[in-house]
């Protein structure tokens, strides 16, 4: 529907009592109706894809030099990685590996896992880059030395899958008990969205640490995106007074739930139950207005839930959000065993999934609103168990999206060398101290997103460790984005 | 029958789910809690009254009791809470503790199992059918394992068994997803050690293929260097059986708080170098019909059978048989093993499997696992805070049952049930933070033995596959080995506020919110308890094993005037009659206001009173005061 035929529409009585004046101002939702956003639209979301359980990211981006000027990179996969080692990989053209903070890239060609074509096109057409050697970090750690003998913060539990999973997703390593950078970012900017009647962090996958912030709590939908899938089943049709009764339940419910609890836990559960309550009508409503979305999506729960959230996004005018943030897992990258193996039935998952998800945003002219990146909890060791690999530390990952710098190689791939001579490893079995922390990738989301540079200490506590804001000056540069240059009041900023 | 017991101040002890008020004095009565039918008077100061009343064997009332069930079992049922306030609740404890294990979900597995191929087989199959050839899901597996709870007398055990499966977590979302027996093997190892001790159930996990499989020892390898190899064995297993099943990650006093460092710090228990230590210990393991190690299983059965040592790797003689001088290198890894401040010394690899008992010897006598476990087993059994005095009587017990046996688990289950932070309800009211969220397969389990669905023939075909999609949970399908809901999650608002933790919290948002009460909707309203499907195509239904809620000997409390009876039957069977007055009313009013007809003779209509029934259960599993179990 077009702009003008909104007022036609609103002229034969569709809009029952509204008034006009009303109705003028939810325009904005009534537009949401078609599939095109508007070019001057603001509108920006992010979508954080957690691999859960470890990926090993060696064997998705992987060094292909084979001696030409002195790049010997697959050579020294081979020699560290042995039974684990990739045979083969799609040729990425890689136009940038430059290195990071002093941390030098080892090598100049790279291909990705022959499983991942559509990561391989999104690459190689400028819609997506990878960060290398990134991973949990309180402050700079230049080398094996400083790790071991200097006084220098190191995250708790290295290693360790509930700390390293949920470090990722708090960027704040040196504690248990941290909030989300996800969440953090939703407590600066919630103001934005125009209506708050869903918040601005969706889960795909329940409660998470990403997404909790201070004044923020995640809203859970199932990847069954339909409004006759939200709130409560309706009771029979033949039972007569069916819509009475299930108004008396539903009223019963919410006195129940309202009641005021002395019991922590018992406050605790109704205050969810009502949040819960209070969300249902709106996320109904709103799709209710959901348009067609043509691009396929494979069957799995991956692709499943980011077609789910094209979905969501194609009703964003309707929920009133102007920022969203999005969280998905996929799991199953524990791979002690069977890795190579694991690595084929479920790269490819990813690589289609994500590619059919940008495709999608494209139909909903949002490809450039919106950036997707993959978290895990670790990288692997690079020497192998026998048929699989252990915990590492640093590792690879992705950002994909229209406003992505991409085709690029950000951070600085390390050197396949698990020897003495290679000062960044930390173990004989081949695990790397990170050149990039993630606090550097979210600074540079945060800043595309919307945050202020000044309240980057709220979102990012331990950011003042690597970066300070100039113009000029990106935190790692893998986004594009226009530099502000008024910076307003700062927020306090969290320590930890 | 009043007690006068003089010189005695009960202070903590009282058991009355109504507690009484205070009158400016030092006197507490107790009678119509703990104790039936007796009330007790104390004027100063000693806390012996209850335990004198406990052992001469004063009985509960029926709140007291159906609490006590609501911690005990899988779910309260009408006619336990009689038994048990009869009986006497430690004396039902000890019957239980010393109850047999009833049931063997293999055994029910490989019966419908067989069942399946004779029924192929006498249909006629193409190709003859053996249990061998016939495929069979992972659902019989919840076919078996709620089966078992509809028939087992040792409700104890399934509750305490169903703790162990999230603490020692293995799970089908892993290699082994579709294989029933070996979920039902690893269950009924699980249930068989429940009331045994501490040390034989690590045993068994280690060696159940479920756990070598699901941690990846499974065919774990000696160090390997030579010939260009790069391979080191893997350490999976050595850390999550110190981070999650033994140890945790900090040193611990015996009331489970943390120790501290000069600087006030935690001290950690391990570190990298402690893990590639333990990670040598577990190499060598493999299938128990496995002819050499790395080779895979032979069959659905060999996940059911106590892993086998190898010392060396002789895979190479099989592998490539044609050569003349196969590679046999070590499958055990030689030498000194270091870990957690203990060396176990070098011995032939032929001996390796000491290595494993030494280790597992080490892990056992560790300070840490008193409280560790004994503070898991509290938060699932009774409430997610325990103070650090409930956690350091149970871990008490755990070191020492009395006998001087450590990890005697009848005595700690014993210990965390009876103690007096468990079963004084009356304490539990000051205690804001005190309880636990009822995880969600509880709640279902709550409703099917709350209104005692059963069947006269005693079979029950549940594949429970609905039930999961609704409620994201049921046995062995954790989505990883950190559980549903890890023990020190902490839930947003006055939890955390308070500086609690809330574990089951994790599972609770706005979608798994919704789904349990659309689960409610279909179990009582639909009136479709369990999910009946065909084991094999072409099954002729036996409806007979498909039983639901039958509630028609309660339709005479859907009248008007005996709503309150019917809401506060219930009240005390799901909620332990924890459900206020006013939420009562709530539900009450909210049901007067349903339609009703009566006959001539005031006999409600059943459809009309089926319907009213079934919303007050509706109702009353959806407060706050039945979902947060106290």
């Amino acid at each position: 529907m077009k702009r003008r035929d909104f007022f036609k529409y609103a002229s034969c009585g569709a809009m029952g009592t509204t008034t006009l004046l009303s109705s003028l101002t939810s325009l904005g939702a009534i537009n949401g109706l078609t599939k095109a956003s508007s070019a001057g639209e603001d509108y920006k979301a992010l979508v954080c894809v957690l691999l859960a359980g470890g990926i090993d990211s060696f064997n998705v981006l992987i060094p292909t030099g084979t001696g030409a000027g002195g790049d010997n990179g697959f050579a020294d996969y081979q020699a560290l990685r042995t039974s684990l080692s990739l045979t083969s990989s799609l040729p990425l053209s890689v136009n940038q590996c430059t290195g990071h903070r002093g941390f030098n890239c080892s090598y100049n060609s790279f291909g990705i896992h022959p499983q991942m074509a559509g990561i391989q096109q999104l690459f190689n057409s400028g819609k997506l880059s990878f960060i290398s050697n990134i991973g949990t970090l309180v402050e700079p750690i230049a080398n094996a030395s400083e790790y071991n003998n200097s006084g220098k913060k190191l995250p708790l539990g290295i290693y360790s899958h509930s700390d390293q999973i949920m470090q990722w997703q708090t960027s704040v390593p040196q504690s248990r008990n941290a909030l989300g950078m996800g969440g953090r970012l939703a407590d600066i900017l919630n103001g934005n969205n125009t209506d708050n009647g869903i918040s601005m962090n969706i889960s795909l996958a329940g409660k998470n640490v990403f997404q909790r912030g201070q004044h923020i709590t995640e809203y859970s939908i199932s990847n069954n995106v339909d409004p006759n899938n939200v709130g409560l089943s309706s009771f029979p049709t033949w039972w007569p007074n069916q819509g009475i009764l299930q108004d008396l339940r539903e009223t019963a419910i919410d006195s129940l739930i309202s009641k005021n609890y002395a019991n922590l836990l018992q406050k605790t559960y109704s205050a969810t139950a009502k949040e819960s309550m209070a969300s249902f009508e709106i996320f109904k409503d709103a799709l209710k207005r959901m348009p067609v979305i043509n691009t396929p999506f494979q069957n799995n729960s991956l692709s499943r839930d980011l077609q789910a959230i094209a979905k969501v996004m194609s009703v964003r005018q309707q929920l009133g959000a102007k920022r969203q943030i999005f969280f998905v897992t996929y799991g199953g990258w524990d791979m002690h065993d069977g890795l190579l193996t694991g690595l084929n039935s479920r790269l490819p998952v990813v690589s289609q999934a994500l590619k059919s998800f940008y495709d999608a945003t494209v139909e909903l002219g949002i490809a450039d609103k919106v950036t997707s990146f993959t978290i895990s909890d670790f990288a692997r060791t690079l020497t192998s168990n026998g048929n699989g690999s252990d915990h590492g530390w640093g590792g690879n990952n992705l950002v994909m999206g229209g406003a992505v710098n991409g085709g690029k190689l950000f951070g600085a791939y390390p050197k396949m060398d698990t020897s003495s001579s290679n000062p960044i490893n930390i173990s004989f079995r081949g695990n790397f101290i990170p050149a990039v922390s993630t606090d550097e990738m979210y600074a540079e989301l945060a800043l595309w997103y919307g945050v202020s540079p000044s309240d980057l200490c709220y979102v990012l506590p331990n950011i003042g460790n690597f970066y300070s804001y100039s113009p000029a000056n990106k935190p790692i540069g893998f986004m594009n984005y226009a530099s502000v240059n008024n910076i307003n009041h700062p927020l306090d900023c969290i320590s930890y | 029958m009043i007690l006068k017991i003089s010189h005695l101040v009960i202070l903590s002890l009282l058991v009355i789910c109504t507690c009484p008020k205070m009158h400016g004095q030092t006197i507490k009565m107790f009678g119509k809690g703990e104790v039936k039918g007796v009330t007790v008077t104390a004027s100063s100061n000693a806390s012996k009254g209850i335990n004198t009343l406990k052992s001469t064997g004063y009985l509960p009332n029926e709140k007291a009791a159906s609490r006590f069930l609501s911690q005990a079992t899988m779910g309260t049922k009408w006619n336990e809470i009689n038994t048990v306030s009869q009986q006497g609740i430690e004396s039902w404890l000890n019957q239980q503790l010393n109850m047999g294990q009833s049931f063997n979900t293999q055994n029910y597995v490989q019966n419908l199992h067989q069942y399946i191929v004779d029924s192929l087989n006498a249909a006629g199959s193409a190709e003859p059918r053996t249990l061998a050839n016939t495929f069979v899901d992972d659902w019989i597996f919840d076919v078996a394992w709620f089966q078992g709870n509809m028939v087992s007398p040792d409700r104890l055990r399934w509750r305490v068994s169903l703790a162990l499966s999230q603490i020692f977590v293995t799970s089908r979302i892993s290699a082994f997803d579709d294989n029933p027996y070996v979920l039902a093997s690893y269950y009924d190892m699980l249930n068989k050690n429940a009331f045994s001790n501490y040390r034989s159930l690590i045993d068994s996990i280690t060696y159940h293929p479920a756990m070598a499989v699901y941690l990846t020892y499974m065919n774990n390898h000696a160090t390997d260097t030579t010939d260009g190899r790069q391979i080191y064995p893997d350490e999976n297993y050595a850390r999550e059986i110190m981070q999650l099943f033994s140890i945790g990650l900090f040193e611990l006093n015996t009331n489970g708080t943390e120790k501290k460092n000069t600087t006030g710090q935690p001290i950690a228990t391990y570190n990298n170098n402690d893990i590639a230590g333990l990670a040598k210990v577990f190499t060598g393991l493999s299938w128990h019909n496995s002819r050499y190690l790395g080779e895979s299983n032979i069959n659905n059965w060999s996940y059911t059978h106590r892993l086998k040592f190898f010392p060396m790797d002789s895979s190479d003689k099989y592998r490539r048989w044609w050569v003349s001088n196969p590679r046999i290198v070590y499958g055990h890894e030689p030498g000194p093993k270091t870990f957690l401040g203990n060396t176990i010394p070098a011995r032939p690899v032929a001996q390796g499997e000491l290595d494993i008992k030494d280790a597992l010897d080490i892990l056992f006598n560790h300070p840490n696992v008193g409280p560790f476990i004994s503070r898991r087993l509290i938060q699932h059994l009774v409430t997610s805070n325990p103070s650090p005095e409930y956690i350091e009587r149970v871990a008490t017990v755990f070191n020492n049952n009395g006998n001087g046996v450590r990890g005697d688990l009848k005595a700690v289950i014993k210990a965390i049930l009876l103690d007096q932070e468990a079963r004084d309800c009356c304490q539990q009211e000051a205690n804001i933070s005190y309880g636990h969220l009822r995880e969600p397969i509880l709640r279902y389990m709550n409703l099917i033995n709350g209104l005692n669905l059963s069947n006269q023939n005693g079979i029950y075909r549940n594949v429970m596959v609905d039930t999961y999609n609704r409620l994201d949970q049921r046995p062995l399908s954790s989505p990883s080995v950190f559980n549903f809901y890890q023990p020190d999650y902490i839930p947003d608002g006055p939890l955390q506020e308070a500086g609690k933790v809330g574990p089951e919290f994790q599972t609770l948002n706005s979608l798994s919110f919704t789904n349990y009460l659309n689960g409610l909707h279909r179990w009582l309203i639909q009136n479709t308890p369990v999910e009946y499907w065909g084991l094999f195509t072409n099954e002729t239904r036996k409806a007979d094993q498909a039983p639901v809620f039958d509630i028609s000997n309660e339709y005479v409390l859907a009248k008007d005037n005996r709503l309150t009876e019917f809401l506060d039957k219930y009240n005390l069977i799901l909620a332990q009659g924890r459900i206020s007055t006013e939420s009562i009313n709530v539900i009450k009013n909210t049901l007067l206001q349903m339609p009703m007809q009566y006959s001539s003779e005031g006999v409600p209509d059943s459809t009309l009173a089926d319907r009213r029934l079934r919303m007050g259960l509706f109702l009353i599993m959806t407060t706050p005061d039945y979902l947060i179990k106290r």
